[in-house]
């Protein structure tokens, strides 16, 4: 929430909450039922003085007891009553509210894995977690303590209004002349309140985020010796966190303290007025109330209509919160459309794959990265993509699964333009396995077939034994359940595991941005063996990191800034002895 | 002395005046309530004499002015309790990070991470919540129940016994299904993790979930966690709201057993009509407060739990056998290092020596290749040496005195060290390389050319000023290995320590790399000490020893090594028939994985 947004009339906030009501629609009979048993609540909690009036009235101050236990029982069987509604609204609501969340979570979570994967790359996960679990978490009570409430605040103070008319005029006309010191004063305190409360929100989450970092982070702090520097910028969090709890601390109690003393000050007023001696000091001619009834009777409408005053900055806290979590999600919500999937469907391909001229930007403002890529791929070809960092490589396979979307200039796909293509189908076609394994903590089944309904069982042990993965699949069977990130699995085997998925699944292209990582040599003739057998059976796009796999490739393509500076087999570019020959002297230079 | 008395006596005491103080505001505050109903009372009692009027004036000048006194000792109660509340938990929690700076990575192996930033934010929650508003309602709740009680047995003690009876056992029920609460909240925050998980995990594997098009089983997935938390939730949120407002209900009992047993006494002359209009009273104003002894016993509890977690880290001892007065060497000195027959197991495995009987010596400025394959106990060698791990005594010496005696804070600043994990704050590229040193633009310069990282500059955004993101997101495997290593080359220090970096820049700029490393240092010539599984990384070490199960199998020079039939060799054909070839740089989420066993 931005600065402006800061002093927007709090009706005003509460109002983005109708983002929440389609997500309740369902339930709405709940707050509806909520909404009429409240009366009849409270009507049963005032039931209970009359009934004791009753009793001390006609039974006790008479001497007559006769009939009396009928009155007790009636009291009890009144509370019972009250015991049984109350219990029932607090758990329609809970209900209502549970049930919204489970939507919004499941609506939300839907979305996001929707957004097209450019997205992702300047979001980190930390942040898309907490919409997705902290911010919907905190409109828990929203329904219950939050809206519900807000209504029959209204209704309250309306009602009591109404009463205090009809009792007197005069005397309901004066409070209401004296109402705008409290309500004036009410509001000075709630946007002192408001403004804190944010801080204090983003003070402990800047705290608690510090904190977990430095804590993933000791052993570089210690290495480095940045124990006091690390001291020292926790501390301003810290402090700042403090501060604003303390600060907040002194309006919070004056704003409870301020309803509470204002009202006897304001009876103080009313029975001033109203005996008259107001109007005889100040020199005017007022009313003089005779009955002290009406008068007890007024100042306990009073009474009630000022308790959900006082009460609300512990509500507002709640809303406060809730109305944060709503801007943030439904922020995101806006923030990015989720991936377009219309497009002309891509038949079964063997892969004939045309770049000409292409160009990419990850922005319209930014400098392109891709600049003009002129590239033919037959049906069957091994492609591999050599070049240092920063040179493209990744970029360019990215924008042929169309992860990244907008590249100008020509790719067709079996004569299809790839833009026009739609994404679901195309990515049947295309598969691209990335230098970060992902891999879940499920079950191995799991994992490689990713609950496809088009592969069987029999297709994902053929695969395995194709990518060398059957061993250790075979050892631990395919029911094991893996650990966070696949922990229980050596880097090889995770790698052979992405393998296996890719070749489980019918796309014909592959991409492999094949990751080196520093595995035993037994391990290393598998993914050898493995990357063989792929290029065998698909046609693959390959960043390859290692020499054998450049030799087999049909072309081999030297990125250069995002330009091809060289572009043909093994043999014909250690000929050229150009960019290419030069990368290879220096793999066989460093080892020796 | 249990935890929460030792945090009392710890923090406590130097808030001891701001709790007398909002004791007595809050005597004050509880007599202005009592007393002003009373003054209320009392005037409209003269409303209903027409012919005195003017006697209301005393009594509406006494409401006036103690509500404007209510405001100022109401305030001044809750702010004089609550504040002290929020400094003490704002002095716990600094303590307490202050010492988790310290404490060894033995320490954190055997904790979960997620635990220790439970204990620092929501246990010192509870513990502040015991103290702050926990304070005030204790306080509040004594005086009044005793007040009350007294002044129902003034009446009649039997009729105190008869109703007090359903409110006692419904408070014993109360706080009974509190405490059952306790497992089925647990569960709740158990489930919620369970729905974290899955949503990080989910959006990690994005790209795999979008590629292989899986997004309906993860949405299954997501479901059904979700189902497990609402069932569970709803069970308990059924037992919650229909166990608080159970006082409130053996408080109408006991009015109920008033109206039903009062009839005889009042006949046989024991009790006033009087005494039954305030002794109803009496009941009706105890209802709220027990029900808020409910929570406060269940808080006094929590809190009770929380000051143990809560004091268990904060006393968690680093571990420092140098003491308090460690040995310092002379600054901008290269140190001579003798390792002579060590042994070393990692605490959690006291029985598993991950090296055995290793003896070496790495005199000032040579440089020292430590050649193994994974598991080797490379990388432990190098934790040791930088005490991230003490040895034993005896086994390490740095120009003749135990590294165990050495002062830790200053042996660290003669150090180096690239791990092979390279761990990224969210800050920008240029705080992550100085880490908030102050900027020596020069030095910075010559460790970013060193590290390769000139290559990388173009590509980000801001180029040195890049936000990286939380652990580094925003950049390449390669390039989060090579900020770490602009990191190490950074720092300055006289022995580097290279844990397997090498493979975060090709081969081009890594023989660049190694012969600059031989004169970095403007002084004088630092140690080196590179370990690897790159035969590469060795061609201009002085020395090198080969690893194998924490012994050394074999040493010598580089040369002198590829025609030794051995390990080394072995290693040295394969990589040149398969020679890594291209440019980049790999994945570091693979080579992280094995920093662990490396």
């Amino acid at each position: 929430m931005d600065k402006s947004n800061r002093h927007e009339s709090f009706f005003r906030e509460v109002l983005q909450l109708k983002r929440l009501w389609p997500f309740i629609r369902t339930d709405q009979w709940v707050l509806w039922v909520a909404l009429l048993v409240t009366p009849l609540i409270s009507m049963l909690a005032l039931t209970q003085p009359y009934l004791i009036k009753v009793a001390i009235d006609d039974h006790f101050s008479k001497g007559d007891f006769t009939g009396l236990s009928e009155v007790a029982w009636m009291y009890l069987g009144v509370a019972l009553g009250s015991y049984v509604l109350s219990v029932g609204y607090a758990l329609g609501l809970s209900w209502a509210g549970m049930r919204m969340l489970v939507r919004l979570r499941e609506w939300l979570y839907e979305r996001v894995l929707s957004l097209p994967l450019s997205f992702f790359d300047k979001r980190p996960a930390g942040v898309l977690l907490t919409r997705l679990t902290n911010d919907i978490d905190a409109l828990g009570e929203v329904i219950g303590a939050g809206i519900v409430t807000i209504v029959l605040d209204i209704l309250m103070v309306a009602g009591c209004l109404g009463a205090m008319l009809y009792l007197d005029v005069e005397l309901t006309i004066l409070m209401l002349m004296c109402s705008p010191i409290l309500i004036g004063l009410i509001e000075l305190v709630r946007r002192q309140l408001k403004n804190l409360y944010l801080t204090i929100r983003d003070s402990i989450a800047a705290v608690n985020a510090y904190l977990s970092e430095q804590i993933d982070g000791v052993e570089i702090i210690q290495l480095f010796g940045g124990e006091d520097r690390a001291e020292a910028q926790f501390d301003v969090r810290n402090l700042k966190f403090r501060n604003a709890s303390m600060e907040s601390n002194i309006y919070d109690s004056l704003m409870f303290a301020l309803v509470d003393g204002l009202s006897s000050v304001f009876i103080a007023m009313l029975l001033w007025y109203g005996s008259g001696q107001m109007g005889e000091w100040l020199g005017f001619e007022g009313i003089q109330v005779q009955s002290a009834g009406l008068m007890v009777a007024f100042i306990d409408y009073l009474n009630r209509l000022l308790t959900p005053v006082r009460d609300i900055s512990q509500k507002m806290s709640v809303i406060q919160r809730a109305l944060a979590a709503v801007s943030k999600i439904f922020g995101l919500v806006d923030e990015q459309e989720p991936m377009n999937l219309d497009g002309v469907d891509v038949p079964p391909s063997k892969g004939h794959i045309r770049l000409s001229n292409v160009r990419f930007a990850y922005s319209e403002q930014a400098d392109d990265v891709i600049k003009g890529i002129d590239l033919e791929i037959k049906p069957g070809q091994v492609v591999a993509i050599v070049g240092s960092s920063g040179s493209g490589k990744t970029t360019l396979t990215r924008i042929l699964d169309r992860s990244y979307t907008g590249y100008r200039g020509s790719i067709t796909l079996d004569g299809v333009e790839l833009s026009t293509c739609s994404i679901p189908s195309l990515r049947k076609q295309v598969v691209a396995v990335r230098q970060d394994l992902q891999i879940f903590s499920r079950s191995l089944r799991f994992n490689v077939l990713l609950e496809n309904p088009d592969v069987s069982i029999e297709q994902a042990q053929k695969a395995a034994e194709l990518t060398c993965a059957d061993g250790f699949i075979g050892r631990l069977g395919w029911d094991k359940v893996l650990r966070e990130r696949g922990g229980d699995l050596s880097v090889g085997e995770g790698q052979l595991l992405t393998f296996a998925r890719t070749m489980a699944i019918d796309a014909n292209i592959v991409i492999l941005d094949e990751a080196t990582a520093s595995v035993d040599s037994v391990t290393e003739a598998k993914i050898q063996q493995a990357i063989e057998n792929i290029f065998i059976h698909k046609t693959v796009i390959v960043i390859a990191h290692r020499l054998s796999t450049i030799q087999q490739a049909d072309i081999i393509v030297v990125l250069e800034k995002g330009r091809v500076v060289e572009q043909g087999s093994h043999g014909e570019l250690l000929t050229l002895n150009g960019r290419y020959a030069e990368l290879v002297e220096a793999g066989k230079a460093a080892v020796g | 002395m249990g935890a929460l008395q030792t945090l009392f006596k710890r923090y406590l005491r130097k808030n001891l005046p701001s709790y007398l103080a909002g004791t007595a505001c809050l005597l004050a505050t509880n007599y202005l309530s009592v007393t002003i109903p009373g003054q209320i009372g009392a005037a409209v009692d003269v409303l209903t004499t027409p012919e005195k009027l003017s006697a209301i004036q005393p009594f509406v000048f006494n409401i006036a002015w103690m509500g404007v006194a209510v405001v100022v000792v109401r305030s001044l109660s809750r702010v004089l309790f609550f504040n002290p509340g929020r400094d003490v938990e704002y002095r716990i929690r600094r303590d307490l990070f202050a010492n988790l700076l310290h404490l060894p990575p033995a320490f954190y192996a055997t904790q979960n991470r997620g635990d220790i930033i439970s204990r620092a934010s929501s246990d010192i929650t509870w513990v502040r919540a015991l103290i702050g508003f926990g304070g005030l309602q204790s306080i509040n709740l004594v005086f009044a129940l005793s007040l009350t009680l007294w002044k129902m047995g003034s009446i009649s003690w039997v009729l105190t016994g008869i109703t007090l009876a359903p409110i006692i056992v419904g408070t014993v029920i109360v706080q009974g299904s509190i405490r059952s609460w306790y497992p089925m909240m647990k569960k709740n925050q158990e489930y919620l993790a369970d729905i974290s998980e899955h949503v990080l995990e989910s959006l990690n594997g994005v790209t795999t979930i979008q590629g292989f098009q899986a997004g309906s089983a993860f949405i299954r997935e997501l479901k059904l966690r979700n189902k497990t938390w609402f069932d569970n939730n709803i069970q308990l949120k059924l037992v919650q709201s229909s166990i608080l407002p159970l006082v409130a209900l053996a408080g109408a009992t006991s009015v109920f057993l008033l109206l039903y047993f009062g009839g005889p006494l009042l006949e046989n002359g024991t009790l006033t009509v009087g005494n039954i209009a305030t002794f109803i009273a009496l009941l009706a104003a105890l209802v709220p407060y027990m029900r808020s002894l409910g929570w406060m016993l269940s808080t006094w509890q929590s809190g009770r739990a929380a000051a143990d977690r809560v004091l268990e880290l904060l006393d968690a001892e680093p571990d420092h056998p140098e003491g308090t007065n460690g040995q310092h060497l002379s600054e901008g000195v290269v140190p001579n290092i003798k390792v002579s027959g060590l042994s070393f197991a990692y605490p959690d495995d006291p029985d598993n020596n991950i090296l055995e009987d290793i003896s070496l010596d790495l005199p000032a400025g040579e440089t020292l290749g430590v050649f193994g394959k994974t598991g080797s106990g490379k990388s432990t060698l190098l934790r040791v040496l930088s005490r991230m791990y003490a040895p034993k005594r005896g086994m390490i010496t740095v120009d003749g005195i135990d590294i165990c005696d050495l002062d830790i804070y200053g042996w660290r600043r003669k150090l180096s060290t690239v791990p092979q994990r390279p761990f990224l704050f969210s800050d920008s590229v240029k705080s992550n390389i100085a880490l908030g040193d102050s900027d020596d633009q020069e030095r910075l310069d010559k460790a970013v050319s060193l590290a390769s990282l000139t290559q990388d500059l173009p590509a980000l955004p801001d180029g040195l000023d890049t936000i990286v993101g939380e652990r580094g997101i925003m950049l390449s495997g390669g390039q989060r290995q090579r900020v770490a290593l602009a990191r190490g080359l950074y720092q300055g220090g006289e022995l580097i320590l290279l844990d397997d970096v090498l493979s975060a820049v090709d081969h081009e700029n890594e023989q660049r790399l190694v012969k600059a490393l031989n004169n970095f240092h403007e002084r004088s010539q630092p140690s080196c000490l590179i370990v690897s599984n790159r035969i590469s990384a060795f061609r201009h070490a002085d020395q090198i020893v080969v690893l194998d199960n924490g012994r050394v199998v074999q040493r010598g020079t580089h040369g002198q090594l590829i025609e030794e039939v051995g390990l080394y060799q072995d290693a040295y054909l394969a990589q040149k028939e398969a020679g890594n070839t291209d440019g980049t740089a790999p994945a570091s989420s693979t080579s992280s994985q094995e920093a662990k066993n490396g």
